[in-house]
């Protein structure tokens, strides 16, 4: 069987007219990718979806986007060797650690608008289920009945475009040169 | 003389391109095909040996571990430079065996993907009587687990079910690196689980053929982003290493110093030195 979360309500946004949001994001934080790999399907306010329910976004809400799990199959390693560090000595030149979790972001605009307008609920549920891809028979690590492990999740929506150069470790000093 | 004799004895640029497996002529394809089986020769014959398919193959998942994902809290994202470093590294080891072999991209949004799924130069068991390089290779003893797998397999869903062209057109539009790379890293790992089998995990992904096609769209389509939305890294980003390659994440975002660029597709004819 494959699993499924179903999110506490996460508050609508309370834009105005004239200062609507533009795009609204779910993000997934620490979203483990240890083990298999699969898609999470998304739904806004379908708490009975599951992998039949269709691929369809609705007035009142419906399938919202997938965010897809690339697994590392288990550890392959001795006793420690999966553990992610919780802290990092700054002169630590060493890349982060490969089962550091991931964040996953579902561009959600569209839908979180929808059900806005034509809805009076001020709420939105969040039901992610994962279909898992076949690998056969190869070692895919911890349980395989229940792929979906991720700290929280997050609505955020901006009213202006996500600022550029973006904030984030990858913030821009210098140009990339182009060689034309 | 033939077509083939003739593209061979046609001086070419330096510069190579890399081409849409859907539009390679039959020399190009056998060029790739004959580069590929070269590597697996070295293998077989030495299987630590460094110019060979399963120790390149074996640098992302196992043994080798070096594979960068994701976008870890505090850090970078590292899964575009390095993995432009690998098939930078992949497509000199395999023109060092077939000096006219270039990697090909696999385009999963044609109409042909959503038509047939895998292209069929990766798909087809065997060409000429013998089995074709392309569509799997053997996995080494050290990166198996309980002794499996000993070689690629795939399991593939519905053609129709693979990323469309309008995703592809949205994450493009996209402005921010860090927005982009997160987007385009969803999408491959969308076709990584869509592939399935050996694909569909990361200690054995690479030793699939497919792999190196399906990564050598990721890297056109962040080229093509790259070409429309400029943009501006620290020296933090611009100076990490990206091991076990002999490059920074600077040296990866300018194609052509590495002497690369992509086209649909591309012909020679002799000029007045010929």
């Amino acid at each position: 069987m494959p699993d499924r979360f179903v999110s506490q309500p996460l508050e609508l946004p309370a834009h105005t007219a004239e200062a609507d949001f533009v795009r609204a994001d779910l993000e997934f934080h620490g979203v483990d990718h240890s083990g298999l790999s699969y898609e999470a399907r998304v739904f806004l306010n379908r708490l009975d979806a599951d992998l039949d329910t269709p691929l369809e976004p609705g007035e009142d809400g419906g399938y919202a986007g997938s965010f897809y799990i690339f697994g590392h199959g288990g550890c392959f390693g001795d006793v420690g060797h999966c553990e992610v560090p919780t802290t990092r000595n700054p002169n630590d030149k060493r890349l982060p650690h490969p089962l550091t979790p991931h964040t996953k972001t579902v561009i959600v605009t569209e839908e979180v608008r929808r059900i806005r307008d034509s809805t009076d609920s001020d709420q939105l549920t969040v039901t992610v289920v994962a279909d898992v891809y076949d690998v056969g028979d190869l070692p895919v690590g911890r349980d395989a009945a229940e792929p979906l492990l991720f700290d929280s999740i997050s609505l955020v929506t901006y009213e202006t475009p996500p600022p550029l150069p973006p904030v984030s470790p990858a913030e821009a000093e210098r140009p990339a040169p182009e060689p034309e | 003389m033939n077509a083939h004799a003739h593209h061979a004895a046609t001086p070419k640029p330096l510069l190579r391109h890399r081409k849409n497996v859907e539009l390679l002529r039959p020399d190009q394809l056998e060029a790739l095909r004959q580069a590929f089986a070269q590597l697996n020769k070295i293998s077989s014959n030495v299987v630590t040996d460094n110019r060979g398919y399963q120790y390149l193959a074996g640098l992302h998942g196992l043994p080798g571990q070096y594979c960068q994902h994701g976008d870890p809290p505090g850090s970078d994202p590292l899964f575009l430079p390095w993995h432009r470093a690998y098939l930078y590294v992949f497509e000199l080891a395999l023109r060092d065996q077939a000096a006219d072999a270039s990697l090909a991209w696999w385009d999963w949004t044609s109409p042909a993907s959503h038509a047939n799924g895998i292209p069929q130069a990766f798909d087809t068991a065997q060409v000429n009587g013998q089995p074709n390089p392309l569509a799997k290779a053997p996995v080494q003893p050290a990166a198996r687990q309980s002794g499996r797998p000993t070689e690629t397999f795939r399991s593939p869903r519905a053609p129709s079910s693979l990323p469309s062209a309008d995703r592809i057109r949205q994450i493009l539009s996209l402005r921010s690196f860090s927005d982009f790379t997160a987007q385009l890293e969803d999408v491959h790992n969308r076709v990584h689980g869509w592939v399935g089998g050996t694909m569909g995990i990361i200690p054995w992904a690479a030793y699939d053929p497919i792999f190196w096609a399906h990564h050598t769209n990721i890297d056109r389509l962040w080229r093509i982003w790259q070409l429309r939305h400029p943009q501006r890294f620290s020296d933090r980003f611009l100076n990490t290493a990206l091991p076990p390659f002999p490059l920074t994440v600077e040296q990866t975002l300018n194609i052509k110093p590495l002497g690369y660029d992509y086209a649909s597709s591309t012909t020679h004819v002799p000029g007045t030195h010929a």
